[in-house]
């Protein structure tokens, strides 16, 4: 095992608390509900942390396992917020995976991304301000541009995230087609229900999460596809995009509030610490919901033609334009995609275990 | 409440336990006056309820039973027992202070000590002396070697049969018993007062105080004490011999999510110890300690730990996180196994005692203006040179009050507050 004797003082960069104060007794693993033979967490995790061992952090599926019910937090008998410190490693493990290192320099400078957000935005809205010639054919051009974007952001941190985890170490290609594993993990894809293995479920937090988590992704689906063309068509209120805005923009505020007020009041574990990048991303959040609510409801009063709403719609796609650029690639929301892949790699560990598994060696990885 | 009553003494001792006793018979035979106030209604503390003592595995009613004769006997010491301390005051001779004495309903100074009415009275309680597990009568001698050796009536519980006066022989019961005031001028005081344990709903992930198996330290000291409830080792809730005894160390010290962030210095050696009289008594019973580190830090204590795992005592470092039972009310233990790298795991055991740890008993000092710890433990002014200086002039302390610590320790501090006040009292004149 190689060590980094640097390496606590880096991860400390992602999250402030000091989890040097943990004496190692266990408690926090033993109170861990999610925590298991195959996937023993935080306590291995703060070890490896502190005596510097990098590469089996990095290559370690449990960050993504725990769902922060804040359990071990309440009770480690040292307060050393080893729920928090599960946070930070997740926040650490996004600016590893991103090949382009931009992750990592926005959560050591989030004033940087702040004032990126806002540069881009201000910089497309003199543009769309200036631009002569018809808005929603542009629009449509630059969302239908941003498909590209986000896959190919996408695409390099689930393969990062692949070949830390498993190509590495296995130096081969494993894949499993395990049905009840593939189900599994589209569930917890699609309901994030380990949130509910917490013994202390708290309900509300996993509905929080649940409508934000499908509210983002209904906008970034609709913002996408260039579902919407408010300049062109008269939306009316029984129309299906009117349904998916609604949807989207209801669950990104109702979703959003309720994680600001905790965070606010800082009423549970999970939401009294904040790393400043988490609130950039609940804000711009609740702006891309509101804007693209407004301008739908704008629309279906006003009409299409009227001024204010292409005035409207233009704020509206410069805020999802800083948005995508920025917030998409670059903070923590991709574990939207660790999440339920870390389910998956987890069973494809145990199939191979069992010898059951489809298996490719690369030529040349020794 | 009946008219004052007033005593003067050189030295005010607060607490019969084995600091007070130490050092009320230490400055007793220096040629001082002592008074002792003890809140029980016997003198000799916490340690003439325990079972034996570490690492000698002397017997501690043995150690403690002379101890109270002789204090009882000193010519120069006084208690008084089944009193509480309303308040200290400073005055220009010295201290004044106010103290109840609670009415036993016996007429103390005609009772013989011939049990009869215990054993006429039909009501049985909880006794407290056994920490619940025992039971004794409304009207009872405390303990068997209790000091004095007179009965106390709980008032609370009796329900005025009037059966104990009638055999009473000495026709002392006395159901019209007042509380009493009593005042005594005093030069010097000692604060002895000692320890709570942690209570049991303290921590609620160990079932605060519900699971009828899972039992506090002092209780397993009467398990093990060779006059206690049953006379041998069974568990509360069937009476069963347990096969698998475990103990939670660190249950309530060094435990920052209940506040608590310290170590209580004696809960890893008394658990060892009571490990050890378990595999005594019990031979064929497994006995498991958990622990986060066994700190055996007095003479002899390492070579007493060693002893207890050469004797097949199985230790396991683990934080036992959550405590549990099941429908046979089997305890059960979650922990994170870290000898087979980290497994969190579900084990079960017969009976778990919590070894807890030690709180201060009184916080407030009656009045008097004592700097405390962080903690609420009395603060030693000069913690390196004189322990027992408190911030007062002529307040002393010795023992638990000030700290936890085990049985040596408080003896030498007991003494070592003796010779601070004897000196004081040398040197004021007053
Ligand atoms: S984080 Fe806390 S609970 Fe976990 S091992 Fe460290 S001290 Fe124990
Ligand atoms: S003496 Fe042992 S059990 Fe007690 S608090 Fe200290 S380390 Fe924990």
């Amino acid at each position: 095992m190689k060590v980094n004797p640097n390496f606590l003082k880096k991860v400390k960069k992602y999250g402030a608390f000091d989890i040097s104060k943990c004496f190692n007794c266990g408690n926090c693993t033993a109170v861990c509900p999610l925590s298991a033979e195959d996937a023993s967490f935080p306590r291995k995790m703060i070890r490896y942390a502190q005596v510097g061992a990098q590469k089996e952090i990095e290559s370690s599926l449990d960050p993504w396992l725990c769902y922060y019910c804040g359990e071990c937090s309440d009770t480690c008998p040292r307060q050393a917020y080893p729920g928090e410190f599960m946070m930070t490693l997740r926040r650490y493990l996004i600016a590893k995976y991103d090949i382009t290192g931009i992750s990592g320099f926005f959560y050591r400078f989030p004033w940087i991304q702040n004032i990126l957000v806002a540069g881009i935005f201000a910089f497309s809205l003199g543009a769309f301000a200036v631009y002569k010639g018809d808005f929603q054919e542009l629009a449509a051009k630059i969302e239908l541009a941003f498909p590209v974007y986000v896959t190919l952001a996408i695409a390099a941190y689930v393969f990062t995230f692949y070949r830390k985890t498993i190509l590495d170490k296995a130096k081969k290609i494993l894949i499993s087609f395990d049905f009840s594993n593939i189900k599994e993990t589209l569930i917890h894809g699609l309901t994030q229900k380990n949130f509910s293995g917490c013994s202390d479920t708290d309900r509300t937090r996993w509905i929080a999460h649940l409508l934000v988590m499908s509210g983002y992704t209904l906008t970034l689906v609709i913002s996408n596809l260039h579902l919407l063309e408010p300049l062109k068509k008269h939306y009316g209120i029984s129309d299906f995009a009117t349904f998916l805005v609604f949807y989207a923009a209801f669950a990104i505020l109702a979703g959003g509030f309720i994680m600001m007020y905790r965070r606010a009041k800082k009423k549970a574990q999970s939401s009294s610490f904040s790393h400043s990048t988490d609130w950039l991303f609940v804000v711009m959040l609740f702006l891309i919901g509101f804007t693209t609510a407004v301008v739908h409801i704008s629309n279906m009063i006003l009409g299409p033609q009227d001024p204010r709403v292409e005035m409207l719609y233009k704020i509206n796609i410069a805020v999802e334009v800083a948005w995508i650029i920025i917030i998409v690639p670059f903070t923590k929301w991709i574990h939207i995609f660790f999440r339920p892949m870390a389910v998956y790699l987890r069973n494809l560990k145990k199939e191979e275990a069992q010898g059951k598994l489809f298996s490719m060696p690369i030529p040349g990885l020794k | 409440m009946s008219e004052n009553k007033e005593f003067v003494c050189d030295s005010l001792i607060i607490g019969s336990g084995i600091a007070g006793m130490q050092a009320a018979l230490d400055i007793g035979d220096a040629g001082y006056n002592v008074i002792m106030v003890e809140k029980s209604p016997s003198i000799g503390g916490k340690m003439i309820s325990l079972s034996k003592v570490f690492p000698t595995l002397d017997c501690a009613s043995c150690i403690t039973t002379p101890k109270m004769a002789a204090s009882s006997h000193h010519p120069r010491v006084k208690a008084f027992t089944y009193s509480e301390v309303e308040k200290i005051e400073k005055t220009n001779e010295g201290f004044e202070a106010e103290i109840i004495k609670k009415p036993r309903f016996v007429i103390e100074s005609e009772c013989i000590s011939c049990k009869k009415c215990e054993e006429s009275c039909p009501v049985h309680l909880e006794d407290e002396f056994e920490f619940g597990l025992g039971v004794k009568k409304a009207i009872s001698i405390p303990f068997t070697n209790a000091i004095p050796q007179l009965p106390v009536l709980d008032e609370s519980k009796c329900i005025r049969c009037a059966a104990c006066a009638r055999v009473c022989p000495k026709d002392c019961i006395d159901y019209l018993q007042k509380p009493e005031k009593i005042k005594i001028k005093a030069k010097t005081i000692i604060l002895a007062t000692g320890y709570e344990i942690t209570p049991m709903t303290a921590k609620k992930e160990y079932g605060g105080g519900r699971l009828i198996n899972v039992i506090s330290s002092l209780q397993a000291e009467r398990l093990l004490a060779p006059h206690g409830p049953y006379g041998k080792v069974l568990r509360p809730s069937d009476g069963k011999i347990p096969d698998s005894i475990a103990y939670v160390q660190c249950a309530g010290s060094r435990d920052e999510s209940i506040g608590i962030p310290y170590c209580s210095r004696v809960c890893c050696m008394y658990a060892v110890k009571q490990a050890m009289l378990l595999s005594g008594s019990l031979p064929l019973s497994e006995i498991t300690i958990y622990y986060m580190d066994i700190r055996a830090f007095g003479k002899g204590y390492e070579q007493f730990y060693n002893q207890a795992r050469a004797m097949g005592i199985n230790f396991v470092k683990a934080k036992v996180a959550k405590i549990t039972e099941d429908q046979e009310h089997n305890v059960i233990l979650r922990i994170d196994k870290q000898e087979e790298g980290s497994v969190p795991m579900e084990v079960k055991h017969d009976m778990v005692v919590l070894s807890q740890g030690l709180l201060p008993s009184n916080k407030n000092f009656f009045g008097l203006n004592i700097e405390k710890n962080e903690y609420d433990f009395v603060a030693s002014s000069k913690p390196d040179f004189s322990p027992a200086l408190t911030s007062t002039e002529g307040v002393f302390t010795a023992g638990t009050a000030c700290g936890p610590k085990d049985i040596p320790d408080t003896i030498m501090e007991a003494g070592s507050a003796a010779m601070e006040a004897v000196n004081y009292l040398k040197s004021v004149k007053i």
